[in-house]
């Protein structure tokens, strides 16, 4: 199971969130391993049958102004017992003070306590987005993401077939690479967002050449970080047998964790322009997304003459 | 080289389905290959060229090929309009 320490949680999003930690630093050993929030009102009330105490815990005005309302002695008994559960990580809203005790008890029982100044409403947007980011389920494939166009084309196919090459003629032409060779492919709201497996910039071996820094040679506006993935090319050798598209009235799909993606299976051959046909792949899915399929309405063109011509020959 | 006359029996004529069986089954011969209507001569293994035909039921078109496997070529391809493409 995936999991977040708190440490790190905290040096990632000090800065967006204002974060500062009121806990000791032991406490930042603790481990998340949900991705949802919590408002504890009903918790702090009482009522712990369905306390979702794994979840980071977010203490906002409401939450603050209603343990303030409670007696000395019987905001201590609450905060004990609330902390009896192994919370990993609390997070006080509005740079609010926190009320006496629960300084004192999360250091006691090993809880991370840590103060925002942002609003209730921004932490969670800001929050949710990251943690939702952190605990998608991701894979890493063996493939190369390009922008071409702003489609996020994804390349497969065998080792040596091309991919690389193919992605360093479409960069030249001012298209955008995203990573080469190991992509990793993560669920973010129903779409495939593909990243570098490895956060250690853009580059790529060319067979016979060697490594090249791709953002060295061309310049930082022929990369990106990240890139929704939109179509999927598998690039493979002509083969008689395989039976390759020729009108593309049927679309054929791919399936990555639970999200289909168009994918196309291009032959290729020596001296064959594949990113010209790349270029025409992106193009003809932005023409698809704007309701316009030219097979379809090639199709629909033929069937309407061949009517026309039927009609005639009865008259 | 071998030719054959046939004649477009399907209702909806050749339209896109019709036109891709052909190509598909023409290319996994390979002699060339080649369908004549009237004065319209096009390539029988291009998707475009026999959709160019736009030919109705009842059309009188001429199949013609050339290379080693000619005969089969031919044969396959006028099996085809005799089966209506599968279609009515």
């Amino acid at each position: 199971m995936v999991e977040l320490s708190v440490k790190e949680l905290f040096e990632r999003k000090k800065k967006d969130l204002a974060l500062s930690l009121i806990s000791s630093k032991k406490t930042l050993n603790n481990m998340i391993s949900d991705s949802q929030l919590n408002r504890p009102g009903l918790a702090l009330s009482g009522y712990l049958d369905r306390f979702a105490y794994k979840r980071i815990q977010v203490l906002g005005e409401t939450e603050i102004s209603f343990l303030q309302t409670l007696g000395d002695d019987a905001l201590y008994e609450r905060i004990k017992t609330i902390f009896e559960y192994s919370i990993p990580c609390i997070i006080v809203t509005k740079g609010l003070t926190v009320p006496h005790h629960i300084d004192y008890l999360a250091n006691e029982m090993n809880i991370a306590l840590l103060s925002s100044r942002l609003t209730t409403e921004k932490l969670f947007n800001n929050l949710n987005r990251y943690l939702n980011e952190f605990f998608a389920p991701k894979k890493t494939i063996h493939a190369t993401l390009v922008d071409v166009f702003g489609v996020g084309v994804m390349l497969t196919g065998a080792s040596g077939i091309g991919k690389s090459e193919c992605a360093l003629d479409l960069v030249e032409r001012g298209h955008r690479l995203i990573a080469d060779d190991l992509v990793k492919i993560a669920l973010s709201n129903d779409t495939i967002i593909g990243t570098p497996a490895r956060d250690a910039g853009w580059f790529m071996e060319v067979r016979g050449v060697g490594i090249i820094d791709i953002e060295r040679m061309f310049g930082i506006q022929v990369v990106r970080q990240s890139k929704q993935i939109e179509v999927q090319v598998e690039l493979m050798p002509w083969r008689d047998s395989m039976d390759y598209e020729r009108i593309g009235l049927k679309n054929n799909y791919v399936g990555y964790h639970g999200v289909n993606i168009p994918v196309i299976y291009l032959p290729v051959s020596p001296g064959k322009n594949v990113s010209v046909i790349i270029e025409v792949i992106a193009m003809n899915h932005i023409l698809k997304s704007f309701g316009y399929d030219a097979a379809e309405a090639y199709t629909r063109r033929l069937q309407e003459e061949i009517r026309q011509k039927t009609l005639a020959m009865r008259k | 080289m071998t030719e054959k006359t046939t004649i477009v029996q399907n209702k909806l004529g050749l339209h896109a389905r019709p036109c891709t069986l052909i190509v598909k089954t023409a290319n996994k011969f390979r002699s060339d290959f080649k369908i004549i209507k009237d004065d319209m001569e096009v390539n029988g293994k291009s998707i475009m060229g026999v959709m160019t035909l736009a030919a109705t039921r009842g059309t009188e078109l001429k199949l013609w090929a050339h290379g080693p496997d000619e005969e089969y070529l031919i044969q396959e391809i006028d099996h085809l309009f005799e089966t209506r493409f599968d279609e009515e």
